[in-house]
């Protein structure tokens, strides 16, 4: 504690005439500054390919055979590749399909109502066995001639009741859909009312077509139940399925607003990104780094006694404020009526009274709350009395100066 | 790197080109982003180096809060380039620098003299945070940028704004000394010397030893005392953080302590300065006779209102283990808040006041004199009532300080320093330091 004082505290200190160390990153700098997020960002980025090249994005939709999902059919599709003994082409295009179905296929045509006419009729044309799954109108003229709608019955399980060997192995299925009627098919699973066949067999030019009236029983979620997988697997019967599921159509023949601009208007995009680049990069780049200060507190003396009077007044503290009002009013009063601080409340009213002229008792009220007969204090009842305490102290403080 | 307004205009022409020329195909777009970036890095490889860029400085080293300081600052371009660029020398935003940024061409192996202008608006340090130049390239499309540490401090000092008192109490200082005109006798009660009778000298004052050994009657004169010693205490307590009127009870009391400190080393007592809340923040220890008040001020000047609650008992320790053994007189500048002062100092007193004379001194707040007036609403009648509390422990405090035989000031911020000054002026004459 003897020590002298620091010369620190005692002069300025004296700050070396020339410096001018650079302090901004140079090139290098940056360099080994950056070089280590951007292996990190380039390590995620080849983290994230190689992920990718195993999951090629799952389609997804009803019938999808790479779908998971309780409509899609994934678990059909990999119990016909690889248990069944066939194999399994998704065909998603007509002219896929058509490309792939030989004599010895079964064509598996799901979402008929994304083909257009045309394609229906290479459809066909094209050999082999035919599964519909609740084909559209037009594709049941095309691809089951003879076969038309005739009814429908939703969410049931129907019984077979025909002679059809792939119906009669699998027995009862969630056929409940649409109904169909052929002159010379065979028909299986009839509606109780009559109404017409959850399953028809026609005879085509290259090979039966077979119409289902729902899609259920080839779905994930249904598949296990019933007869249903026997069913489709038994229709199959171990031959290789073309599944085809078109794409949906693209819209032709309507040009959007992008291929209407004008070419010029187009390419004018490249420079105009650059030069927003630039106009951000000009008005973002500061100049130097923000310099950085050690603000000093800010808080106002006062702030007690203002906390003070908020809690007063929120807890409405009458006789505390009462109290404080008075106790100032007194000790302005007591030197100048030549009174110690502790001298009794009789003294001061008595000492006041006698320079004042007010009734004694009043005073007593006014400077100590105290009412005749132990009333209670009449200027704490409520905040008006409150006020007119504080004005009464005031004029007899005025009074008495 | 950075780029100018300039670059950006080129960036919207090449739009417009690529609108026009388009139709030519893609390759006018590709085109025309290649010229532009051709451009900005020519630009960029022919500006001058910001990096190689020295700098010198000069100037003011401290400055009264208030005023204005100038630091100079020289460019030196050591390339063979002409350099143009724009120059910041930042400096915190309370240092008040002007002008924030300045354009500037140096030719090659030149020199140019750049000069900032420190308006510091608080006390303490400020400190040059470093110096930008923004190099730009001939075509004015893009710039090098570069930031230099240039290390520079000019120190804000108190302001001293009660020195316009000093005059006043100075002459009232003179008339206890008897320079005065005023003749104002008997003051004092150290020995100055004989001199002859005239008529008029109290008789009392007569030295009947000296009389006998001359022919005519000698009386003593007496003068105040001098040499004493006068320790000024700043609390730099949590409580001194409160703002009285936009600053904080420290400066007030800062202001205070110079003026007496200005006014005691005229009077020819000696100044010690001791800042202290939890240890010692400032410590100036007067040697000898002579004006202490550059050191004064030099270590005033970076104190800051710490937040913590102050420790007397360490306060009090400090000041009886302090090297001077002598009775002195203890300023103790702080605020008169009756939890700390009823907790900490006053069970400490009574070994204080037996070695030393002490004076507590306290900035009052005018706002809480307002509240205190405040009446007709209920709310205001509130505020008044807390206000009057609040004054009436001041009043309880400073009642129990002067039972304790220690002197109290307790004045506004306005008056606080004239206010101790008088304090000091009324002691001298009692003849008790």
């Amino acid at each position: 504690m003897s020590a002298p004082a620091s010369p620190a505290t005692l002069a300025p200190p004296t700050p070396p005439g020339e410096s001018g160390a650079p302090v901004s990153a140079g090139a290098a700098d940056l360099w080994r500054r950056a070089r280590g997020p951007l292996a990190f960002l380039g390590g995620l980025v080849v983290l994230a390919l190689l992920l990718s090249l195993g999951a090629q994005g799952n389609r997804t939709g009803p019938l999808e055979p790479e779908d998971p999902a309780p409509e899609g059919a994934r678990a059909l599709v990999q119990i016909l590749d690889s248990h069944a003994g066939g194999d399994v082409t998704v065909a998603r295009s007509a002219a896929d399909a058509v490309e792939a179905a030989g004599p010895d296929t079964v064509l598996v045509v799901v979402g008929s109502h994304r083909l257009p006419a045309d394609q229906l009729a290479d459809l066909a044309q094209t050999p082999g066995d035919r599964v519909l799954v609740r084909p559209t109108t037009l594709a049941l003229e095309a691809l089951a001639p003879g076969v038309r709608v005739t009814g429908r019955v939703d969410g049931r399980v129907l019984a077979p009741e025909c002679r059809l060997p792939a119906a009669r192995a699998a027995g009862t299925a969630d056929l409940g859909g649409e109904l169909y009627a052929a002159d010379g098919a065979r028909a299986c699973y009839p509606d109780p009312q009559g109404e017409g066949h959850g399953l028809v067999q026609v005879a085509t030019d290259h090979g039966t077509a077979t119409v289902l009236g729902t899609p259920e029983p080839l779905t994930n979620a249904r598949l296990d139940r019933e007869g249903n997988a026997a069913l489709l697997l038994s229709l199959v019967g171990g031959r290789d399925v073309v599944w085809l599921r078109p794409e949906p159509v693209a819209e032709g023949g309507q040009a959007d607003i992008w291929s209407l601009t004008a070419p010029s208007l187009r390419y004018s995009l490249i420079p105009l990104t650059a030069a927003l680049l630039l106009l951000a990069f000009w008005q973002g780049r500061r100049l130097g780094p923000l310099v950085v200060e050690r603000l000093p507190v800010v808080v106002r003396a006062s702030e007690t006694a203002e906390g003070r009077a908020g809690l007063y007044a929120a807890r409405r503290a009458r006789d505390r404020a009462g109290a404080a009002l008075r106790s100032g009013t007194l000790r302005r009063l007591r030197p100048a009526l030549g009174l110690a601080a502790d001298s009794a409340p009789e003294a001061v009213v008595t000492a006041v009274a006698a320079r004042s002229g007010d009734d004694p008792a009043g005073l007593r009220v006014l400077l100590y709350g105290a009412a005749p007969g132990g009333a209670a204090d009449p200027y704490t009842a409520d905040d008006h009395g409150l006020v007119r305490l504080g004005d009464d102290l005031d004029r007899l403080e005025g009074r008495l100066r | 790197m950075a780029v100018t307004g300039r670059a950006v205009l080129a960036g919207f022409a090449a739009v417009l080109v690529v609108l026009v020329a388009g139709s030519l195909g893609l390759w006018v777009a590709w085109a025309a982003l290649g010229l532009l970036a051709a451009a900005l890095l020519l630009d960029l490889l022919l500006a001058a180096s910001p990096r190689a860029v020295r700098f010198e400085r000069s100037g003011d080293t401290s400055v009264r809060l208030g005023e204005t300081a100038h630091v100079a600052l020289v460019l030196a371009n050591p390339g063979r380039r002409r350099l143009r660029a724009r120059v910041r020398d930042a400096w915190a935003p309370s240092a008040g620098a002007q002008p924030r940024s300045t354009t500037v061409s140096v030719p090659a192996r030149g020199r140019l003299r750049l000069s900032t202008a420190l308006t510091p608006r608080r006390r303490g340090d400020q400190f040059a945070a470093g110096v930008t130049v923004r190099s730009v390239g001939p075509l004015g499309l893009a710039a090098r940028q570069c930031t230099h540490t240039v290390p520079w401090t000019v120190r804000a000092l108190p302001p001293f704004h009660s020195r316009r008192h000093l005059p006043g109490k100075l002459s009232r200082l003179r008339e206890l000394d008897g320079q005065h005109l005023a003749l104002v006798r008997g003051q004092g009660s150290e020995f100055d010397s004989l001199r002859e009778y005239v008529p008029g000298d109290d008789v009392r004052s007569i030295d009947w030893r000296a009389t006998a050994r001359r022919d005519g009657v000698v009386v003593r004169t007496w003068r105040p005392e001098r040499d004493r010693r006068i320790l000024i205490v700043l609390d730099t307590g949590r409580t001194s953080a409160g703002r009285v009127g936009d600053v904080p009870r420290l400066d007030h009391a800062m202001d205070a302590a110079l003026l007496l400190a200005a006014l005691a080393g005229r009077a020819g007592d000696r100044v010690d300065l001791l800042a202290y809340d939890r240890r010692v923040r400032a410590q100036v220890r007067s040697h000898g006779r002579g004006s202490r008040l550059p050191q004064l001020v030099q270590a005033m000047a970076p104190l800051e209102p710490e937040l913590v609650e102050s420790d007397p008992a360490g306060l009090v320790a400090t000041i009886l283990g302090g090297h001077s053994r002598t009775r002195q007189l203890v300023v103790l500048l702080t605020d008169l808040n009756a939890a700390a002062l009823e907790e900490g100092l006053l069970p400490r007193l009574p070994a204080l006041t037996a070695r030393h004379l002490l004076m507590v001194a306290a900035v009052g707040d005018p706002r809480v004199t307002e509240m205190a007036a405040e009446r007709g609403t209920a709310r205001g009648i509130y505020s008044a009532a807390a206000a009057e509390r609040t004054l009436g422990e001041r009043h309880r405090v400073t009642a129990e300080l002067r039972r304790h035989g220690v002197e109290v000031v307790d004045a506004d911020p306005d008056h606080i320093a004239p206010a101790l000054a008088d304090a000091y002026i009324a002691l001298k004459a009692q003849g008790r330091l």
